[in-house]
């Protein structure tokens, strides 16, 4: 389990850092999805199948099919831009950002208890469960996501049909 | 009645009977097994000339090429090579040593057909030239060329006896003036 | 559990290699051919021939393609398509692995297949293969949404995600048949639903967009010689196989059939079963590809989000109805009418699409 779970880490911070370090633009979608697959399996490792799956599912089948498709409708199909700064003039910005995360993260695992049950006790997290406290605990978030994907897709609706229109 | 997806359904029941027929209507299996089996191509089907010689025992004597290069000239695609026979002397002697036809050129127009004067040249009707290699193999020498004028009868009979006929007709009337010819002589030297 | 994926690993290979015989001599018997029927009697040395002969031919690498990108899509191709085999239980003895998210994890697994080709389009650095690899993706992801609709309506009747639980719901009835999804309204139509999702998500014919011949060559394999062909090939044909299994498993009644049942002779006529009705999933596959012209792009997308879509929503519907229904007659009713009237609705909305007649401008 052990080495498991290093393998998977590397694997998982490997994409991530290359997701952000390749020149071309296709690699990076490529190596987020990996990093994408790491995430799913430290899912599985951890008993969250569903929760692995559904990663899977939309995150490497939907979110980072859509990016892709999305670089090929512009003209930078082969996803190559020439040298790009990788890091930027902003990467202070950027550090800053890692590590009010990191920090964020490390007194979340120090103090929360969940984070602290789930891995030793091997909690097999079923769909049921999650469904049953998705439409009961948690329902105003969950409602509250609803009413915001809704309002997304429906701009993106109205951003495309003015431009339908400008084009008549 | 109609409903969405209907014409599909028909074009499925079309395939499904096309598939059990063709196991019990062998006139529905139009493949010919090739090796095994071939089509009779039609007696004017044309592949590539050769040249027609008329006695079996001497094909190169009897050869009806001349030489005469007027094939040569005349081929679109410039893919024939003839030089010409000739003795110790250098005389020539109105064959030739080296015809070639490079069948990864010719378009099998039969122009040489038609402008040879002597009938010399015909086109074959054998299809099977395929060859292991794609330059000097697809070259056709003088040897390959030659077929007899039995084989020229069998391929394309009806040309073949028109040919025929008409070479005969030429022969005699050579012939009928070359006797006179040779008979004349007297006559003059009496006159 | 080793043995049952091994068994199962090489039962499917086996059947993927004489899946493109069987295909062929089908598709030549309904063009009124032969078919192949060279190598040894009937023909049934080709797949071994044609292996053969992708194996020792020369691998072609476009010498401006991403060189690793290229190398990898055909692996990837291959993956996920047997990874789907391990959620297809074959015989009520012989599940290779049972996964309580079964069908989630197939879906995952199967969306995973997209990415190949993506890659192998891309990284070929053609413009044909670009173009099957946007076309790939964009047919992928529209037909994924009614395909997992479709399957929501089964899972929502049994209460699981696991194949075997699904395959095990459908036992019992009469003759161990009755019981089976397509025997339902709404199982029946999630059943045409699913199968056209399938067909498109693994680019069989009506909707080989991606690889559209007489359009753009070969799609994403353009560029892809010898093996690494090969290799998409099989992941395409594994996909679909794994597919025709899914399939059966949650609609046709999975290894159900009579005689089924726990025992060793039960277990093997369960499995008998089950190939027999993958058999007949995959001979409705050839015969549909016999069949049906390719669409246009835009009748493919349209179809996908105007007909299948609003079916299988309407179809999860149904399944509400018939849960809440209990009284059967009146569920069997009330579900045939909301289906029927949906199916009437799409089909009328989708006419009005008609075109008008052709005006042909130079030809009479
Ligand atoms: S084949 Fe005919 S045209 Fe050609 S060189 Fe011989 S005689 Fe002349
Ligand atoms: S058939 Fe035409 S192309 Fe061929 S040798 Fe004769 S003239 Fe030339």
């Amino acid at each position: 389990m052990e080495t498991i779970f290093w393998i998977l880490s590397a694997i998982t911070v490997l994409g991530a850092l290359f997701a952000i370090m390749l020149r071309n633009l296709v690699h990076c979608v490529l190596s987020l999805i990996l990093f994408f697959l790491g995430i799913a399996g430290h899912y599985f490792l951890l008993r969250a199948d569903f929760l692995g799956a559904v990663q899977i599912l939309i995150y490497v089948g939907a979110v980072a099919v859509l990016m892709l498709f999305a670089i090929m409708l512009t003209r930078h199909v082969t996803g190559d831009e020439g040298p790009r700064e990788v890091l930027g003039g902003k990467w202070w910005a950027g550090m800053g950002t890692a590590i009010i995360i990191a920090g964020l993260l490390w007194a979340i695992i120090r103090k929360d208890q969940l984070a602290q049950i789930l891995p030793a006790g091997g909690a097999q997290t079923s769909m049921v469960e999650i469904g049953k406290a998705m439409v009961t605990d948690w329902v105003v978030p969950f409602e509250a996501m609803a009413v915001l994907l809704t309002a997304a897709l429906i701009g993106a609706v109205v951003i495309a049909l003015e431009e339908v229109i400008r084009r008549r | 009645m109609g409903f969405i997806g209907k014409g599909l359904l028909d074009g499925m029941v079309v395939t499904a009977r096309n598939f059990v027929g063709s196991y019990f209507d062998k006139e529905r299996l139009v493949t010919v097994q090739y090796p095994e089996e071939r089509v009779q191509t039609p007696e004017n089907s044309r592949t590539f000339p050769f040249l027609v010689y008329d006695d079996n025992k001497n094909p190169v004597d009897t050869m009806r090429c001349v030489a005469c290069k007027i094939c040569e000239t005349e081929c679109p695609p410039q893919c024939i090579y003839i030089v010409m026979d000739r003795d110790e002397k250098g005389k020539p002697r109105q064959r030739p040593k080296v015809f070639d036809i490079d069948t990864s050129v010719c378009m099998q127009c039969q122009i040489c057909v038609e402008v040879c004067p002597f009938d010399a040249i015909k086109m074959d009707n054998d299809y099977e030239k395929s060859r292991y290699g794609r330059f000097d193999e697809l070259v056709e020498h003088l040897p390959d060329l030659l077929k007899s004028n039995e084989y020229y009868g069998r391929i394309k009979p009806t040309e073949a006896t028109v040919v025929d006929a008409k070479l005969k007709a030429e022969k005699e009337k050579k012939a009928k003036k070359a006797a006179p010819a040779g008979a004349k002589p007297p006559t003059g030297s009496k006159s | 559990m080793a043995i049952p994926i091994l068994f199962v690993l090489s039962v499917f290979l086996g059947i993927f290699a004489y899946t493109t015989l069987v295909e062929r001599k089908a598709l030549g018997r309904i063009q009124n051919r032969f078919g192949p029927n060279r190598v040894g009697r009937w023909g049934i040395l080709q797949p071994i021939a044609d292996g053969l002969k992708l194996l020792i031919k020369e691998d072609i690498v476009p010498r401006r393609a991403d060189q690793f990108v290229h190398f990898l899509a055909p692996v990837i191709a291959v993956i996920p398509s047997i990874l789907l085999f391990s959620v297809v239980p074959v015989g009520t003895r012989l599940v290779p692995v049972d996964l309580n998210i079964g069908i989630l994890f197939a879906f995952a697994v199967s969306t995973v297949s997209v990415l190949a080709l993506f890659m192998g389009g891309w990284a070929s650095r053609n413009k044909f293969s670009l173009l099957g690899a946007m076309r790939a993706v964009a047919q992928v992801v529209s037909y994924e949404v009614p395909m997992v609709l479709a399957a929501v309506a089964v899972v929502m009747a049994v209460g699981s995600l696991s194949t075997l639980r699904i395959a095990r719901a459908q036992s019992g009835g009469i003759l161990n048949v009755t019981n089976w999804f397509v025997f339902r309204p709404w199982g029946f139509v999630g059943f045409v639903l699913f199968t056209i999702g399938a067909m498109a998500e693994s680019a069989r014919t009506p909707f080989d967009i991606p690889e559209a011949e007489s359009e753009i060559i070969a799609g994403y394999h353009t560029e892809y010689s010898g093996f690494k062909f090969a290799l998409f090939q099989m992941g395409e044909y594994l996909a679909s196989i794994a597919m025709a299994g899914i399939t059966v498993t949650m609609f046709l009644g999975g290894y159900n059939g009579p005689g089924s049942g726990p025992g060793w002779v039960g277990g093997l006529i369960s499995m008998f079963w089950f190939f027999i009705k993958l058999a007949f999933m995959i001979v409705l596959n050839i015969w549909i590809r016999g069949t049906w012209p390719r669409v246009r792009v835009d009748q493919l997308l349209g179809f996908a989000w105007k007909v299948l879509l609003p079916m299988s929503i309407a179809n999860i519907v149904a399944v509400g109805m018939w849960h809440y229904l209990t009284f059967r007659p009146l569920a069997w009713v009330a579900t045939t009418l909301w289906l029927v009237l949906w199916f009437v609705t799409l089909s009328k909305l989708a006419a009005t699409e008609n075109v008008a007649p052709r005006t042909y401008r130079y030809a009479s």
